[in-house]
Formats: C-alpha cells, structure tokens, sequence
C-alpha cells in the first residue's frame, strides 16, 4: 500500500511523489475546487497544474491551460476518485 | 523521563493514531473524518477513504475522497 | 518530451511555470473577488509582481431587499503599471501555450 514509507506509514512527502502527474482535486480554504493533472508542487504545497476546471459550488465556472496556485490557499490535495451527495 | 506516558509529545500522539480513523475539525464549517497514513512536521496529514462534511446554510455537504494531502494550516481539533 | 538542453523551458516547479510567463499577458486571480490580466514584468518568490497595461475586474454580489434575487456586478478599471502583493494571489494563468 505505502509508497515507500517506513513502517507502513505514507508521509506527505511519499503522498506528494505518488500523485505527480496524476488528476487531483484541489480545494482551496474559500471551498473553491481545481480539477486537473498535477504538473508539480513544491514546499510551500505551491501547485502548477495542466488542463484545470475551477468549480464553484459544484459547478464549472473556469478552464484553464496551465495553473499555479499558491499554497497558502490549499486546504486539502485529492487523488480524483470522488461522490457526491447533499443532504437537508 | 523520556518515558513517562504523561511526557508524551504531541506529535508521539498523532504518531500513535498512524493506522486508526481520526476525525479532524477545521477552522470554519468543516470536518474530515478518514484513515491516518503519514503526516510531516508541519503536521500536513495523509487521510484515507476520507468522508469531508461541510455544514453550509443549504445543509450539510458530504463528499467522499480516496487519498488526500491535507494542508496542517486550519485544522483546529483533532 | 522536456530534453536535458533545453532545461530552461522545463517545468520543475511551480514558480517555473511564472518564469516562463515573464513579459507574457497573464491572468492572475486574487482574494476578495479580483481578477487582474496583464503584461508580467517582475516576480520574487513570494509572488509580488509587477505587471504592466492591467485591467482589474472587480466582482460584487448583492442581494435584491425585495427579491432576494442574487445581483452579480462588475466593474472594470484600466491600470496602467501595478505592484501586486504576493500574499493577496490566489491563482496564476500563463497565456495560452500550443504545446
């Protein structure tokens, strides 16, 4: 299961290894989502990402070429597999 | 000294939940319940098969993840 | 794809994808809902940027007293030369390349 890591464990940094060039989703602290293929990221969790959909509310709003997003506004990185659903 | 279970450090504790289902309560409307796999220093955690709940004025959000990196930065409780 | 000669247009980090925006038009999105597009002239590893020829559009949402109607408004301003803070930015888009 774990990509390397000691014990069974898989840090942030084997996570970030596996994820390269792979679809993520990416959710910023304003809940805002970017879908797209994970070009490359560094320390400061600073993301450039290929073919990304910004989604707003679960709707597209945005399609960019390339992006770069600054860490600091990064709440969580997604493998891309996701369900949703909403309830009362 | 070193051994004392009340000296534990905080981040012995995270250490120990490697494995187990942890909920974490972030700053704002959010949580995260999934799976620990890892986490760094900055205490960016890796979550497994996660379950997000957002509670928006709508209701409440449930989105289901496989894998995530979550940013260490505006999590609250855990 | 990327070959080892040409190591100055590969991307390796993240900020390499704003070096190869330099003296290029870029779309910069930033906090409060702020959308800036223009001529990148300088960037520092924070993303402080000077851009040149900016238009500024500047998104407000207000709701309608009588008809909770959603009123989306925006308002654009010209700008000739602009520093822009990096803690304000949010996203960064390079114009479009054909790869």
């Amino acid at each position: 299961m774990s990509g390397g890591g000691g014990a069974g464990s898989k840090t942030p940094a084997d996570f970030l290894k596996s994820i390269r060039g792979r679809p993520v989703v990416v959710k910023l602290n304003s809940g805002v989502d970017y879908r797209g293929i994970l070009a490359c990221l560094d320390g400061y969790m600073n993301i450039a990402m290929e073919q990304t959909e910004e989604y707003v509310n679960g709707q597209l709003k945005n399609k960019y070429g390339d992006a770069f997003i600054r860490g600091n506004n990064v709440l969580y990185i997604s493998t891309s597999k996701r369900t949703m659903s909403e309830g009362a | 000294m070193s051994q004392n279970p009340s000296h534990l450090l905080p981040s012995e504790l995270i250490d120990r939940c490697i494995g187990s289902k942890i909920w974490v309560i972030m700053k704002g409307d959010k949580e995260l319940v999934g799976t620990l796999r890892g986490f760094d220093v900055y205490v960016n955690m890796v979550l497994e098969d996660v379950t997000e709940i957002e509670i928006t004025p709508e209701g409440r959000r449930i989105t289901k993840l496989d894998q995530i990196l979550l940013n260490g930065n505006n999590i609250a409780i855990e | 794809m990327a070959a080892t000669a040409e190591e100055d247009s590969a991307v390796k980090e993240p900020l390499d994808l704003i070096r190869l925006s330099l003296d290029e038009r870029i779309y910069v999105k930033l906090r409060s809902d702020r959308e800036l597009r223009g001529k990148l002239h300088a960037y520092d590893q924070h993303l402080n940027m000077i851009l040149g020829d900016v238009e500024e559009v500047i998104t407000s949402v207000e709701i309608d007293d009588e008809t909770y109607e959603e009123i989306v408004r925006t308002s654009k301003r010209q700008i000739p030369f602009l520093f822009v803070r990096g803690d304000g930015v949010i996203l960064v888009s390079p114009p479009l390349r054909t790869s």
